[in-house]
């Protein structure tokens, strides 16, 4: 394995910066001094009682950091499972959402909404949940759809995917448009973007795309082999259909609980693994953590741009990622195919 | 080396492979020679595990082959593909570690002594000084000869090769096989080779198995199988066979105006 | 496969319990003040107890109508922040913005303005209130009355919290009294006429309207009409032109007027000159604030529609 210590260093030194600026801007200016002590205060446990530092530091704990903590591991999620599809699927258009993720997680987000649930710890999570469990049962649903005796073709898990995700869209279009008193509550949803503050989603979503992500990383030499195609994959000595199987397991996995709290975020997971095979390495041992670290930092800073664009107004962070990432995404491929790394 | 049994292998319900026997012993090169849809691919993929055998046994090195693990099979059976659509971003030297998967841990750790083994192979493929150029920027020529490498680098007693000779230059078909044929003798590597080509394999073939329909027509040595009654019917059109050299070499065409 | 099956049960079973466990989930924050007077508590509308233990003095309203309510009250002067679109009455919009639009509000500015109230209302998601009491701040959500008598309730209800009690009641008592005066008006009316209120007819085939559960479809009976859109089994519904014929409206309310429909718009739509309403030209614009907003000026939609509907009664 080729060992390589730059890129590693500039990504996390981006990630580093990204992290301090997120928790440094918001609509509530604190000044950098004062910002320094809070952390300090804040991570030795002595967190200040009374008066002006008290609301600063109430605003810096409960909003800022879980927040910039909530989009760090959103970022990393879609961009390290989307390069985890992208291989899988051997398609540089691969994203995340491929096999209907997102589609169902919409669904089973706005089926929620159109509940009344009681105000209460599990009330408030009806709705992440409903997300979560609409993900996996669509990606199972798909997975069924294209399964071929033990073999599940790429061909035809691409294009059950894309049926179920129809389907799953326009069921979710269907019940928007009937609830109109939850629509605009629906669309925010669904154009991505933190519904949720505080720790609560943090602390939820943290187990899912830790160990999603977790399993991904140890399917860098895998996703390698599988480079050459399922045949010759197995022919040099690959268990394919496992290894298939928990890649589309641990991807999903890892996207859905994104999902589930942050909403349908694009590009993120097109865009980044691309990003990295042009600046860094196409090998997947390398380019999944890379993703990820990449991922986490350019989402961070696609948040910073959503709070700050418009303040007070908050745009929906999914669509700065789609304004910024459309255009530029065409360019990267290109220089991806120029380059011969695709 | 190889030893196949009985060996029918199908689809579902259709059939493609009947009743096969043959013996492939250490040292030889067994050219697979017959009409298109005759299953020689078929065959190729029954032995590197691809597809299961519906009835009959498949031996390799005295071990059954459904009896194998992925990485068992991978050590015992290595498979020249065409080079088709090869992952233009790996470097030549990369794709032919990839070779040493089968013995590898999850991680794809590679130790000293594998990249020696993969020196090795490319030194013996002439592909040492493409190393670290990446396979989208070499020719078909080149990349087949990589494949070759990788088959090499797992160090495996039995060869599977389909076709590896289809686009290449005719002057890259000789050269490569003539490496196999240098490899086979210095080594105890056992080669099946599919080729369309039957005059490759006069050449090159120690034996030969004539495929038709999923049945063995015939088998026997280049000589023996390389005949115009048994070309003919295979094939459709009438042949004729010439014999060149002072080995007598056989050379198929059709008959002459 | 198996081991994967439970190791992803054990996940979810432990996800859910780290989430239930929290950081800050109490549902019943008081006010940080120093010892004080009993405090009285609320239900609000998420069945959430909302304690006060002083009259709030910095209040911050999420909504439109929530604003015009605290100012009707009298209690304009304790507010001190509003959401992006709340325009009424003209001294709200001097007061600092909080967001709103697109569904997200700035958390940082309102808990940058300390407020000691949060007025929230069914725009805002269960999320957003958790979110604020997270942040210790003191939310009461009022939920949207369905008819007239449930918004006089909302009312004192504000006048409660906001320690206007007798003020809100002194209202309550005069809007009913403008709403019997109309209502007395109608007692004696021969027709009805028919009303059809557009809320948007981007696409002229499929207008959307009001059906009946909306304030807009009970003001119209009480106004002495009849809604067009009675049949509609919706609330916010398309209503077919075929059916819009068949109904053929006496008036047509435009509550898309704001965006610029006008009355010569509505005539050249092809089809509609058929309509008795566009016949007569009878084509009548209309704040839609007036019936979309929850509050108090919902009297003042009824008496507008009153004499729409019946020109000849207020001679």
């Amino acid at each position: 394995m080729k060992t390589l210590t730059r890129p590693y260093l500039v990504s996390l030194l981006l990630l580093l910066g990204a992290l301090l600026l997120s928790v440094a801007v918001g609509s509530v200016f604190i000044p950098p001094a004062t910002l320094f002590n809070l952390l300090l205060q804040g991570f030795s446990g002595h967190m200040p009682s009374t008066g002006e530092s008290q609301s600063l530091a109430t605003i810096l704990f409960a909003l800022r950091i879980p927040r910039t903590l909530l989009m760090a591991l959103t970022g990393a999620a879609l961009a390290g499972s989307g390069a985890a599809y992208q291989g899988l699927f051997r398609n540089p258009l691969a994203d995340p959402y491929l096999i209907g993720v997102a589609s169902g997680a919409g669904l089973g987000a706005v089926l929620a909404m159109s509940v009344r649930w009681p105000y209460s710890t599990l009330g408030l999570m009806a709705v992440p949940l409903a997300a979560f469990v609409g993900s996996v049962v669509t990606v199972f649903v798909v997975y069924e759809l294209a399964r071929v005796g033990r073999i599940v073709p790429t061909t035809n898990l691409i294009l059950a995917g894309v049926a179920v995700s129809s389907f799953a869209t326009a069921a979710t279009s269907f019940l928007m448009i009937n609830t109109t008193g939850e629509l605009r509550r629906a669309l925010v949803w669904i154009l991505g973007g933190s519904t949720m503050s505080g720790w609560q989603p943090v602390l939820a979503m943290l187990p899912y795309v830790a160990l999603g992500l977790g399993t991904l990383l140890t399917m860098g030499h895998a996703l390698n082999v599988l480079q050459f195609g399922d045949e010759q994959a197995q022919q040099l000595g690959l268990p394919v259909p496992r290894m298939r199987l928990l890649i589309i397991v641990a991807a999903s996995l890892t996207t859905a609980a994104a999902v589930s709290f942050t909403g349908v975020i694009g590009f993120v997971g097109l865009i980044i693994p691309h990003l990295v095979r042009l600046l860094w390495s196409s090998d997947y041992r390398h380019l999944l953590p890379l993703s990820l670290i990449s991922g986490a930092a350019f989402l961070l800073a696609a948040d910073v741009l959503a709070r700050s664009l418009m303040a007070p107004q908050e745009i929906p962070v999914g669509i700065i990622t789609a304004l910024a990432g459309a255009p530029f995404f065409l360019w990267v491929l290109r220089r991806v195919k120029q380059q011969h790394l695709w | 080396m190889l030893e196949i049994r009985s060996l029918s292998v199908g689809y579902g319900e259709r059939r493609v492979l009947h009743n096969l026997n043959l013996d492939l012993p250490s040292g030889q090169i067994l050219g697979v020679i017959g009409p298109n849809g005759a299953g020689k691919s078929t065959l190729i993929r029954t032995l590197s595990g691809i597809l299961t055998p519906q009835t009959g046994q498949v031996r390799v090195a005295g071990r059954a082959l459904v009896q194998l693990s992925h990485a068992e099979r991978a050590r015992l059976i290595a498979v020249v593909p065409q080079a088709t659509h090869l992952p233009p971003a790996f470097t030549a030297w990369e794709t032919v570690l990839m070779g040493r998967t089968p013995y590898l841990n999850w991680l794809g750790q590679t130790s000293a002594h594998d990249e020696e083994i993969v020196r090795q192979a490319m030194l013996h493929t002439d592909t040492l000084e493409l190393a670290d150029r990446r396979v989208g920027e070499l020719s078909g020529g080149e990349q087949q000869r990589l494949l070759l490498a990788r088959a090499l680098a797992q160090a495996a007693p039995l060869l599977l090769m389909d076709e590896p000779t289809a686009h290449l230059d005719l002057q890259y078909q000789f050269s490569l096989l003539d490496q196999i044929r240098d490899l086979v003798t210095e080594g105890k590597l056992a080669v099946l080779i599919v080729l369309h080509d039957l005059n490759l394999v006069a050449r090159y073939a120690d034996q030969v198995a004539l495929l038709v329909k999923g049945k063995l027509r015939a088998l026997g040595t280049p000589r023996q199988v390389l005949t115009p009654d048994l070309l003919s019917q295979a094939y459709h059109t009438p042949l004729e066979v010439l014999f060149l050299g002072h080995s007598g070499q056989p050379f198929v065409m059709p008959p002459v105006k | 496969m198996k081991r994967l099956t439970f190791l992803l049960t054990l996940l979810t079973t432990l996800s859910l319990l780290l989430g239930a466990c929290a950081p800050a989930a109490t549902p019943a924050p008081t006010a940080t003040a120093a010892p004080s007077p009993t405090p009285i508590t609320f239900s609000d509308g998420l069945k959430r107890t909302v304690s006060l233990s002083a009259i709030p003095a910095r209040i911050i309203s999420l909504a439109p109508s929530n604003t015009e309510i605290l100012f009707a009250v009298g209690a304009g002067a304790q507010v001190i922040g509003r959401d992006e679109f709340s325009d009424v009455p003209a001294d709200a919009k001097t007061l600092p913005s909080v967001g709103g639009s697109m569904g997200k509000y700035d958390l940082e500015k309102i808990a940058s303005l300390k407020p000691d109230l949060v007025l929230a209302a069914e725009i805002n998601t269960p999320e957003q209130v958790k979110a604020l009491e997270d942040l210790k701040i003191t939310v009461y959500y009022l939920s949207n009355p369905t008819d007239l008598p449930g918004m006089y309730a909302n009312l004192v209800t504000v006048g409660k919290l906001t320690g206007h009690q007798p003020d809100a009641e002194k209202l309550v008592k005069s809007l009913k009294a403008r709403v019997k005066a109309v209502e007395d008006k109608m007692a004696g009316v021969a027709s009805q006429p028919k009303a059809f209120y557009e809320l948007d007819a981007t696409d002229p085939a499929k207008p959307w309207t009001t059906g009946p559960g909306t304030f807009m479809d009970q003001l119209i009976k009480m106004a002495g009409g009849e809604n067009a859109a009675a049949k509609l089994n919706v609330a916010w519904g398309q209503i077919s032109q075929e059916e819009l014929l068949i109904q053929n409206p006496d008036v047509i309310l435009l509550g898309d007027a704001a965006y610029g429909i006008t009355a010569d718009q509505v005539k050249q739509r092809p089809g509609w000159d058929k309509i008795k309403a566009v016949v007569d030209g009878n084509i009548q614009t209309f704040d839609d604030n007036l019936v979309s907003r929850p509050g108090p000026r919902l009297v003042d939609g009824l008496e507008i529609l009153a004499r729409l509907l019946h020109p000849e009664l207020f001679k």
